[in-house]
């Protein structure tokens, strides 16, 4: 009998007839009506009216039939939760079912409704089966607590589930062993925001899971090593024993297993690194095991290759050693699919090395002449690539290069050219031989990179280029047509020309292209850098010399390379996992907070402000991005704009000044410094696009493309200081002008460091019986930034601003910064009860700062405890004391604190209005002890009681502490050492 | 874990849907195939691993079916991707055959499978045999339509031809037939170069069991005695090929889980229970000391009577002992962009085939 059939009734009252059959008494009809359902269920179709009939059916003893009727309550359970009632009675009947199949069909099916209603019956079934006699019953009833808690986390824990799991990590059977340990790592994900631990991995767990390793299915093998993975040991002899039971692990066919053993491992050999002697040996060795497997990894199914490569390409930019002499494997078959050929071409490129070169190059001259477009430009980029990073190869790369260029594959010939470029960058002025050959290839240049790349090898080589005017006045023909990529690089290449060699030809050039690109252009950028131009030169011809003939940084390969900080999370913490595929962290593309769907609304409708967990990841990188981009944008624009003030020598506008700032040593050309910092600005201006956006750690964005094509060198990220000098005396000239001190303002603590973008400085402090957030905003961008509001996250102390919209202390009361400036804000803050989180507390304060132009900013600081202290916070020595005796018990702590004298401890304490009532010393430890209090009304703290005991000038002090709430003493441990070593 | 898993039909129609978690929209399948479908980045196939507005899709391809899993969590990948390899496996065992119409023959046994297999997307038991006792449905075996050879660069490896479903083991009518096949699937990589001769080459392959004995006997497999695994018997290298001309080397191989290797080192003898279905006892590679079953050489000449031709003549030998044949061979050749028309002409002492586009 097959099941085909069943799809095959379309009939009009089939609903009506599967209804008939569903009530027939004959059980063979019964069940093929009940398939019938479930076949359309499976294609789409609504058979939820269904509902009643079929679960009529539930109560037989035909296993058959009874799983089939399970299939269809998972499914429509949840559109009718007071039918699904009905189920409920069956369910906890078979949970007590001899046969344990039955039994553990009960618990995982209920689990699976995700009813709100079901699940208060569910508890005491589940309850039950987990100790069940049967292990299969067992690790069913394990991840039925993981589907519960996702349902009612209050329950859970109510119940005492979580205990539960964790001593099913000692069962005997290793499926339930790892069934419990997934359940615990999936309710550990969901409940991440609460931060606990739930695995309480001790060396006990530990063992036992170690023990379970080897006879786990591969399933529960990769749980167990996610887990070993997770465990933080920092004793080298722990990591050893660890690492010892997992290196048979990678003899494993299933790929998972490898990757997480590998994960383990590396993990164990930064813990033995620690050790004594570095463990050198322990990691040599440990590494000679890895290569073979990850090896093998490579003749897997193309999609597992996929995952490997992207792994082992974290690992070798970790550890080269591992794989240094594999090269080989990574050479391309014939019939990889794409994404691997591309992938495998990144690593061999990162394994090139002096001693393998000419086997990668001659591989990649290969891969040159495949038929496979994006693949050949990839291979030439990559023999780019090798030149740039392996000097003693250039010359190498430069022949295969040129033999490529001879093939005459238009395409070929663009990508030779545009890498030829970076290698000139590379190593000026060693290999313009070939420019020769470069120039017989004019004609087939058809794309905007390869044309402005050119360009740019012209202008840059002027001088030894013979008909370097005729080459030039060749392309200025279609000056117009050109995108603005080649229109800027023609512009400057014809400058460059110009000055280098000014004949006649070169000047009726230089003006034909000057006149062309300041009036008949529309696009700002282009007509911006001609009227720097024009004025340079008509100001004087010799600083123009030493600004656009300045000579260039030497940039280095590091289009691909991971943010030290990126890779080394990627590697140690999320290898084989999603994260290390994409190269990103997990934070910008898992959403924490898991919803269902059907509270898919709510989560539309949630706020930030209203959200208890952190900020979104996805949603901080997206803003950080936009404004990279949007800074970038700026910065073009108007650092043009101040420039062309200044030589006007007009009154400058108010955004000026900062800009006059930095400029105003800058402008005369004998002064070598100063004429470097005009060459930054020019090079803030020329590389704009380029920098910001190669600086932001997430690969393949959008806006960095967009923005970054204006740029030959954008590919090798060539990021420029972009006058950081001028903007830093900019800064302080406008925050003297704000009010506070210019060094007051720069002891501001950082909160958000957004170099090229907009920067916060800032710190809580209590002024006049409120709380005031003392900011300082300093703005890298080129434009002045305005649309200035500002919000907090819920907190512990219900920490609001007054006013949203800030107020800025700008000179002229303005409510834009200015660009390159530093300008102090003063935001006060009250207390609002809507925003007080409940306990335990916390100091910790989410802020976001909304602009108009950089989008919106998020940062965190912490309240310190003086900010919080009122100022009328005393009581009377004897209501301390009775107090004392009332309140419950004390927390006590000893904080590691040097506290010079009794006095200047009292003298610091008062000023944190943390009121000093007694002090006394103790003759027999020569101990002097202090009684203060103080009162918090923010977040209902209350009045708290401290008791500190310290010798003066000797390290520690103990404090104990009493108040009402227990958790306000964490609160005082952490407030305590800024007062006391008076930094607040 | 896993969100939901889905089969797609190669039509992006839904054969098989699983939703565990609940975290993902039901028409995340549409969002996927149109995804894979027109990928975004050239005109390459969509990588294995893709994210679209913060669901990660893993998919593979196999028998002209997709097998897909979503996740918002940031597990491991290559867990996903070998789980479902795995229930392609446990599909070919209990239904014969994977394809669209032997799925949808058996939506039932599948769904039955998958409750057991997956558990709010936690792998469980996936052995073929472990699961035989929780299954109560009986398989409907479709043998495909017409079976074709597969061609040999197909990347799949797996033993050919028997589509049989392992619960036919635990039949009591007398029709049972107890049988194991052991096949050796090999797959190699060469690369000649203009004038014939080899650049490269290298043979991953497998010894492939598929089991329908009933009761599990024990059993012994022995490999040549002349073997010599390159990173298990001689950790330091090989050295050099001259030396052990007459041996078969093979540069790293690993095992499945079943096989006892107690006397491997020794004799070369695996023994093994060998559970019911398919699985692979051991994988190896190797890229030296072989000799590869075809040769090629391929030359290019301008045509003398014309300025646009060309000629490209492939010469391929076959040096299969000629008591065998070689079936399902293809030769594809790729040409570049500009190229505007294909001739082709076989020779007449060749076997038929067709010319492909060009």
């Amino acid at each position: 009998m097959s099941d085909g059939k069943y799809f095959s009734t379309t009939k009009r009252g089939e609903i009506h007839e599967l209804k008939e059959e569903l009530r027939s008494l004959d059980r063979p009809k019964k069940k093929d009506a009940v398939k019938k359902v479930i076949a359309a269920m499976t294609v789409g179709k609504d058979v939820s009216m269904l509902f009643p009939d079929v679960v009529n059916c539930m109560q037989t003893d035909d296993l058959e039939l009874k799983k089939l009727v399970y299939l269809y309550l998972i499914n429509y359970a949840k559109t009718q939760p007071d039918l699904a009632i009905m189920a409920v009675n069956t369910f906890v009947k078979d949970s007590q079912d001899p046969n344990p199949l039955i039994r553990a069909l009960a618990v995982r099916t209920m689990g699976c409704i995700r009813v709100d209603k079901i699940t208060e019956y569910l508890c005491d079934p589940l309850q039950r089966c987990l100790k069940d006699d049967d292990p299969y019953v067992r690790k069913t009833a394990a991840v039925c607590v993981a589907k519960l808690y996702d349902i009612n986390p209050e329950l859970v824990e109510d119940r005492g589930f979580l205990d539960m799991l964790r001593e099913m990590l000692s069962d005997a059977n290793p499926m339930v062993v790892a069934n419990a340990l997934a359940a615990l790592q999936e309710i550990q994900e969901l409940a991440s925001s609460g931060g606990k631990d739930l695995l309480q991995m001790t060396t006990q767990t530990l063992n036992k899971l170690l023990a379970a390793l080897n006879e786990c299915t591969e399933w529960g093998q990769v749980f167990i090593l996610d887990s070993l993975a997770a465990y933080d040991t920092r004793d080298p002899r722990d990591a050893e024993k660890i690492a010892e039971r997992v290196l048979p692990r990678l003899q494993h066919v299933n790929s998972a297993v490898v990757l997480s053993a590998v994960k383990v491992i590396l993990r164990c050999m930064d813990v033995v690194a620690l050790g004594p002697g570095g463990g050198e040996d322990t990691i040599r060795a440990w590494c000679k095991k890895m290569a073979p497997p990850l090896v093998t990894l490579l003749a897997s199914e193309p999609e597992v290759q996929y995952v490997a490569l992207r792994n082992i390409n974290l690992i070798v930019q970790r550890r080269p050693a591992i794989l240094a002499n594999e090269v080989k494997v990574f050479f391309c078959k014939y019939n990889d699919p794409l994404y691997v050929k591309m992938e495998k071409l990144e690593i061999m490129i990162r394994l090139a090395s002096d001693k393998n070169i000419d086997q990668v190059l001659l591989e990649l001259k290969e891969y040159a002449q495949e038929v496979d477009v994006d693949f050949v430009r990839k291979s030439v980029r990559a023999i780019g690539r090798c030149a740039v990073a392996l000097e003693k190869a250039t010359e190498r790369c430069i022949n295969v290069l040129l033999e490529l260029i001879q093939t005459k594959v238009s395409y070929v010939v663009q990508e030779a050219i545009i890498v030829i470029k970076d290698i000139f960058r590379r190593y000026p002025n060693q290999y313009e031989s070939i420019i020769a050959t470069l120039c017989d290839n004019l004609d087939s240049l058809d794309e905007p990179e390869a044309k402005s790349s050119m360009v740019w090898i012209i202008g840059e080589y002027a001088e030894r280029i013979d008909n370097a005017d005729e080459l030039l006045e060749a392309f200025l023909e279609t000056f117009p047509e050109e995108t603005s990529m080649v229109q800027l690089q023609l512009l400057t290449a014809t400058v460059k020309l110009f000055l280098k060699k000014p004949t006649e030809s070169a000047q009726k050039m230089i003006s034909a292209v000057l006149s062309c690109a300041t009036t008949e252009t529309d696009n700002p950028d282009l007509r911006d850098r001609a009227y720097i131009y024009w004025r340079l030169l008509s100001t004087d011809p010799e600083a123009a010399k030493d600004v656009v003939l300045a000579e260039k940084p030497v940039i280095a390969d590091d289009s691909s390379t991971l943010d030290p900080s990126l890779l080394e999370q990627l590697v140690s913490r999320h290898l084989a996992t999603v994260a290390a595929v994409y190269h990103r962290p997990p934070e910008t593309f898992v959403s924490r907070q898991r919803l269902a769907v059907t509270r898919a609304e709510e989560l539309g409708s949630r706020k930030f402000d209203e959200e208890d967990g952190t900020v979104p990841g996805a949603m901080v990188s997206d803003n950080n991005m936009a404004a990279a981009a949007g800074a970038a944008a700026a910065a073009v624009a108007s650092s043009v704009g101040d420039l062309l003030d200044l030589s006007d020598a007009t009154p400058a506008p108010p955004p000026a000044p900062a800009a006059a700032a930095g400029l105003g040593a800058a402008v005369p050309p004998q002064q070598p410094p100063a004429a470097r910092g005009l060459d930054d600005l020019l090079g803030g201006l020329d590389i704009g696009g380029g920098a910001p956006a190669a600086s932001s750690s997430v690969p393949a964005a959008a806006p960095a493309a967009a923005v970054g094509s204006s740029d030959p060198f954008a590919s090798f990220g060539s990021g420029s200081a972009s006058g950081a000098a001028g903007v830093a005396a900019a800064g302080a000239a406008g925050a003297a002008a704000g009010g506070l001190s210019a060094a007051a303002l720069s002891q501001l603590p950082v909160l958000l460091s957004n170099p090229g973008g907009v920067s916060v400085q800032g710190r809580l402090v209590r002024q006049g019986g409120q709380v005031v957030y003392q900011l300082a905003l300093r703005n890298d961008t080129a434009a002045p930034v305005d649309g200035l509001m500002i919000q907090t996250n819920r907190n512990s102390f219900g920490l609001s601003p007054a006013s949203q919209v800030l107020v800025l202390s700008t000179p002229g009361g303005g409510s834009a910064v200015p660009p390159s400036s530093l300008v102090p804000v003063r935001v006060p803050l009250l207390v609002d009860a809507g925003k007080v989180t409940p306990p335990p507390l916390s100091t910790a304060l989410q802020v976001a700062l909304r602009t108009n132009q950089v989008g919106v900013l998020y940062f965190n600081d912490s309240v310190p405890l003086s900010a919080l202290t009122e100022e009328n916070g005393t009581m009377e020595a004897a209501d301390f004391l009775a107090a004392w005796k009332a309140l419950p018990p004390e927390t006590s702590a000893r904080l590691p604190l040097a506290v010079p004298s009794a006095e200047s401890a009292k003298q610091r304490l008062a000023a944190a209005n943390l009121f000093v009532l007694a002090h006394r010393q103790v003759p027999a430890t020569g101990q002097d002890a202090i009684y203060a209090t103080c009162r918090i009304s923010a977040g209902g703290v209350g009045q708290v009681l401290l008791e500190l005991k310290f010798v003066a000038g000797a390290g520690g002090v103990d404090v104990s502490v009493k108040a009402e709430r227990q958790d306000v003493a964490q609160l005082v441990f952490d407030g305590l050492p800024a007062v006391l070593l008076g930094s607040a | 874990m896993i969100s939901q898993f889905y089969i797609l039909s190669p039509r992006g129609d839904v054969i098989i849907r699983k939703d565990y978690l609940g975290d993902v929209p039901r028409t995340s399948s549409e969002t996927f195939f149109r995804n894979a479908k027109f990928w975004k980045e050239g005109d390459g196939e969509a990588p294995p691993v893709f994210n679209v507005d913060g669901v990660t899709y893993l998919h593979i391809k196999e028998g002209g079916v997709q097998l897909v899993a979503t996740t918002r969590a940031n597990l491991s990948p290559s867990f996903v991707l070998e789980f479902l390899r795995r229930i392609c496996t446990i599909v070919k065992d209990y239904c014969g055959f994977l394809s669209e119409d032997a799925i949808r023959k058996n939506v039932v046994l599948v769904y039955e499978l998958l409750d057991e297999v997956v558990d709010y997307g936690f792998p469980q038991n996936t052995a073929t045999e472990a699961l035989k006792q929780f299954v109560v449905n009986e398989p409907t075996v479709v043998a495909p339509a017409y079976y074709q050879a597969k061609p040999l660069f197909s990347l799949s490896k797996g033993p050919t031809g028997v589509f049989k479903s392992v619960l036919e083991t635990t039949r009591t009518d007398g029709k049972r037939r107890d049988e194991i096949f052991v096949d050796v699937v090999e797959r190699i990589t060469c690369t000649f170069n203009a004038s014939g001769y080899i650049a490269s080459a290298q043979v991953d392959g497998a010894v492939q069991i598929k089991s329908y004995l009933a009761g599990n006997p024990p059993i012994k497999i022995k490999l040549n005695d002349d073997l010599l695994i390159g990173k298990r018997d001689a950790p330091y290298g090989v050295s050099d090929s001259s030396s052990n001309g007459h041996m078969v080397v093979l540069d790293d191989c690993n095992f499945h889980e079943v096989a006892n290797l107690d006397s491997f080192d020794v004799d070369r003898t695996i023994s093994l229970v060998p559970p019911d279905g398919e699985f692979a006892l051991m994988n190896y590679r190797t890229s030296h000391g072989f000799k590869p079953p075809f040769r090629l050489q391929a030359s290019v000449e301008r045509d003398p009577n014309s300025d646009v031709k060309a000629n490209l003549t492939l010469r391929l030998w076959c040096e299969v002992p000629s008591d065998k044949a070689a079936s399902g061979l293809e030769v594809e050749v790729p040409t570049p962009r500009y190229v505007q028309r294909v001739h082709c002409d076989l020779e007449s002492s060749s076997a038929g085939g067709g010319a492909g586009g060009g």
